[in-house]
């Protein structure tokens, strides 16, 4: 009997079907230059954000520099409890969430009325003396914006107590004083960065279609019907993207200003988790209660950024993804 | 009556002049529909009328009202935008409503409008999309919602079919005309495509470097045009303009070009121009084939046949000069490779100045 063709073989076709690394090789081999761009960002993603990962280990562990981190003994959340229990980790995570919170609700809305502002300009020369003007302190060193604050603010020499002289006002010594440390530190902060963050919102108004202007002019809407009806809508998606990042960063309360402005008697107020992790970490050298305190406060920073997202997914049709 | 005039209008930059003083004015429910090529200046005067460019010189009125300094909103004009400017953030209901809610309607007479003008332009069920929702032609219907909901004196259309597709464009503009049929409201309509111009406008206005090359009705125009640009610009395909020199015939002047002669018109102008260099206009339409060289053709090199069904164009050359032919092709596709030459009634023969480019007098026919 002659072997005739495999009925199966014959009449089953097979599509040939590629597997997403197939595909992905074959891209990466097509476009291999982007891919090589792309490199460095990599590399530097993998050094300095990923590989650091390892040293996480030790929030879970009796960590000893002598020992090493893959020697030193498993203690399970023994740091986790040891944190939750101490009043100073506590009163630093109060402190954060509050400068957090007033930071957030006056400070994020600052950059928005600032461009909403320099979009209403038309004076061209006014318009870009006053951008540099508040851009500028975003370009000078955070130590050097705290000594023009300490200087503005001590009780001698200080413009402020100066002013408040005029008016018969005793000088107050604000910087050691626990209620006045978030006003000053939030104040300061908004004047540093507010102009600079201004930018985003501005380029985000400059890609609004002149023409939704036009058509609202000869509709009859003033400037001010301008700006609320279109405006601030058409840069709402902006306005979400930003609002979900810096709620991710919500946690990350700027450091260095703090550890400027701050000393031991206004601790209650102004000690928030990051300088209460420098000062075990670093000054005390618990590294591993340390980095306990570091993952608590990234997984919640994760958990805000994921709740962020999720809510404006839901809301609106903007997302980070 | 709520008439549009401009009288002088002038538009400049600086230094720069972009509108030369240009007259016109357009009738109660009057449809004109400004036309030129791309930076002729028919736009930047349709934004002097909307109030969105300031008028460097002349006089606009509006409804009898001088409006030179007259707000925007103040002019009683609503303006169809050529990029729709629908605001993306709102409902297809909401922004035919923008116009009245900034005007303080109340909310009864804002839902009516709306409804009223949903149902005319068929968006009834797109009322809760939103612009990113709906297809071209879906949005410029809002977009002329947006404008007609206002009841304005005068509707301000710039380019707004531009950025539709051939199809949707046809549509398009006959709903533009019925709308204008219904409405009866005063427009002035910006476009560069002459067909639009040709089948929207009561009249047109062909303008050419910031001035106003001829006003008058489609025909009038297509029939009459008063010199080569006009002739070059109306039509599709445009005017064939040849060089010809005119002679004198057994019965009247003659063009002779370099394939043959053509009889003209026997009118005193062209008989007194025997001798000129001038251009010739004849529309490919009313260029008839030859098969066979014949007294009173021209002859032609056969370039390309470009058959569109019903009719086909034929593209050639006579001397140096481009000729376009357009013929039926009814019993006619066996004959269309051998043609030779062709000819024209002389009545349908334009003749233009070979310097000024303007059309020699006394050449008038009825539209």
């Amino acid at each position: 009997m002659s072997s005739g063709p495999d009925i199966e073989e014959t009449q089953t076709l097979q599509i040939p079907t590629r597997g997403r690394m197939e595909r992905l090789v074959d891209h990466m081999k097509k476009d291999w230059q982007l891919y090589v761009l792309l490199l460095p960002t990599l590399i530097w993603l993998l050094v300095f954000l990923y590989k650091p990962m390892y040293g996480l280990q030790i929030a879970f562990k009796d960590y000893s520099i002598f020992r090493g981190v893959a020697a030193s003994p498993w203690i399970g959340f023994e740091h986790f409890e040891t944190l939750f229990n101490s009043e100073g980790f506590m009163r630093a995570l109060r402190n954060t969430i509050a400068i957090s919170f007033w930071s957030l609700l006056i400070g994020f809305p600052m950059p928005i009325f600032l461009a909403l502002m320099f979009n209403e300009i038309l004076h061209r020369k006014f318009k870009s003396t006053a951008q540099t003007i508040v851009y500028l302190p975003h370009f000078i060193s955070s130590v050097i914006i705290a000594g023009i604050v300490i200087t503005a603010f001590s009780p001698g020499a200080g413009i402020v107590n100066t002013v408040m002289g005029w008016f018969g006002l005793d000088p107050i010594y604000f910087l050691t004083k626990p209620e006045w440390f978030r006003p000053i530190f939030i104040g300061t902060t908004i004047w540093q960065e507010a102009g600079f963050q201004s930018i985003v919102f501005l380029a985000a108004i400059a890609g609004v279609s002149p023409t939704l202007y036009e058509s609202a002019v000869v509709d009859g809407a003033s400037r001010w019907q301008m700006m609320w009806k279109i405006t601030i809508p058409s840069i709402l998606p902006t306005i979400i993207i930003m609002l979900i990042i810096r709620i991710g960063n919500m946690l990350e309360v700027s450091f260095e200003m703090i550890i400027l402005l701050y000393q031991p008697s206004t601790y209650e107020t102004a000690d928030v988790v990051n300088t209460f992790i420098y000062r075990q970490g670093l000054q005390n050298g618990q590294y591993d209660f340390a980095a306990a305190a570091g993952l608590f406060n990234a997984v919640v920073a994760f958990v805000l950024v994921i709740g962020a997202n999720t809510i404006a997914k839901r809301f609106s049709r903007t997302s980070l993804w | 009556m709520s008439g549009v005039k401009l009288q002088s209008i002038v538009k400049a930059y600086g230094a720069v002049q972009v509108v030369h003083g240009i007259d016109l004015e357009v009738q109660e429910k009057e449809f004109v529909v400004l036309v030129g090529p791309s930076g002729c200046g028919k736009s930047t005067t349709l934004r002097m009328v909307a109030g969105l460019e300031e008028i460097s010189g002349g006089e606009l009125t509006i409804d009898g009202k001088v409006m030179n300094r007259v707000a925007p909103k103040d002019r009683d004009v609503a303006m169809v935008f050529q990029n729709y400017a629908l605001y993306p953030h709102l409902n297809v209901a909401n922004n035919i409503a923008f116009g009245l809610k900034i005007r303080k309607e109340s909310k009864q007479d804002i839902e009516d409008a709306v409804a009223e003008v949903g149902g005319i332009l068929g968006l009834t069920e797109y009322l809760d999309r939103k612009p990113s929702d709906l297809s071209g032609g879906q949005r410029q219907r809002v977009a002329m919602g947006r404008a007609i909901v206002r009841r304005p004196k005068v509707f301000l259309f710039d380019e707004p079919l531009s950025n539709l597709d051939a199809k949707l464009r046809t549509q398009m503009r006959a709903e533009i005309k019925r709308l204008h049929k219904r409405l009866g409201v005063t427009s002035l309509y910006v476009t560069h495509d002459q067909v639009e111009a040709m089948t929207l406008a009561d009249r047109i206005v062909v303008m050419n470097d910031g001035r106003i090359e001829q006003i008058g009705t489609p025909m009038e125009l297509f029939l009459n045009p008063i010199n080569s640009f006009v002739a070059g610009f109306l039509g599709a395909p445009p005017m064939n303009q040849i060089k010809a020199t005119i002679a004198a015939g057994d019965t009247g002047p003659l063009a002779q070009f370099a394939g043959g002669e053509l009889a003209l018109a026997p009118l005193a102008d062209l008989q007194n121009a025997v001798g000129r260099e001038v251009i010739v206009g004849i529309r490919p339409e009313y260029a008839q084939i030859v098969t066979e060289p014949t007294a009173g053709s021209v002859s032609c090199n056969l370039d390309l046949v470009e058959t569109l069904g019903s009719e086909a164009l034929l593209h050639t050359t006579v001397g140096d000069d481009p000729f376009v032919i357009r013929t039926d092709t009814l019993d006619k596709m066996g004959v269309l490779d051998a043609v030779t030459g062709f000819t024209a009634q002389p009545d349908l023969i334009k003749v233009f100045d070979a310097d000024t480019g303007m059309a020699l007098a006394g050449q008038t026919r009825a539209a």
